[in-house]
């Protein structure tokens, strides 16, 4: 069990980077009306507000580079934890930010897994 | 007692547990409970708290720069998630670290740590 956590962990940060480099709007396909995000402190609520406060980062284009990936299953049967740290590039910026992130993933009805909770903080040096 | 207290009363009390009495930590994990410490993985409290009073250091001083938390579904869980430094004694400069905390209800009242993942901060 814990190993299959791993292989779908690796996975799914794979896609959401992908996604959330280049094609930001439809990160929107991996969250639900219930999903939490908190990005540098600030809580945002379900799908829609998500959505549009990642679209509304204030850059057009961005590169998530991935250092780390560690997976664990939760606490309710194909739910899985993951904590992710690396690195974001900004093509304005010299220097790239360092980031921690953690997902935790839940079955949907559907048998896909969503985002129901998103944590994302900078790592200042 | 509201989350955000909940989740920062809990840290608090982990980290002064962890810089005072590393195996006073013993009754913060369950058998089920996960550790993944730098990449490993422990599972269950005994095994856990022999890792950590195995750190290779005495003493050590956390501080927290960032305490975020929600709620994580029906069973009532938290997940918490912590950043800040570690000061090692001896050691001019401390390490930057990030940790995730699954907290699990307890039929007492408390919580008890399901999942734990530590990571260091590398520049």
């Amino acid at each position: 069990m814990e190993e299959e956590a791993d292989i779908v962990g690796k996975a799914f940060v794979e896609h959401y980077y992908q996604l959330f480099d280049n094609e930001r709007p439809s990160l929107s396909t991996l969250y639900q009306p219930d999903s939490m995000l908190t990005f540098e402190g600030q809580q945002i609520l379900g799908v829609h507000d998500i959505s549009s406060r990642l679209q509304q980062l204030p850059f057009e284009r961005c590169r998530h580079v991935v250092s780390t990936v560690d997976t664990q299953p939760s606490a309710v049967p194909g739910s899985i934890l993951i904590f992710v740290s690396g690195s974001l590039e900004l093509p304005e910026e010299e220097h790239h930010l360092r980031f921690s992130q953690m997902f935790h993933l839940v079955p949907t009805a559907q048998g896909n897994l969503c985002i129901q909770n998103d944590i994302f903080r900078l790592n200042y040096g | 007692m509201d989350p955000d207290a909940v989740a920062k009363a809990f840290v608090d009390h982990y980290y002064s547990t962890f810089d005072a009495n590393r195996a006073g930590l013993a009754n913060l994990y369950q058998d089920n409970s996960m550790l993944t410490f730098e990449g490993q993985k422990i599972q269950g409290s005994p095994n856990i708290v022999a890792k950590l009073t195995s750190l290779p250091f005495q003493q050590c001083q956390h501080s927290v720069s960032t305490v975020d938390c929600q709620p994580s579904g029906p069973t009532g869980g938290m997940l918490v998630f912590v950043s800040g430094n570690l000061q090692l004694a001896g050691e001019q400069h401390a390490l930057k670290f990030s940790q995730m905390f699954h907290l699990m209800p307890t039929p007492q009242g408390s919580f008890y740590v399901l999942n734990d993942i530590f990571r260091l901060n590398y520049a």
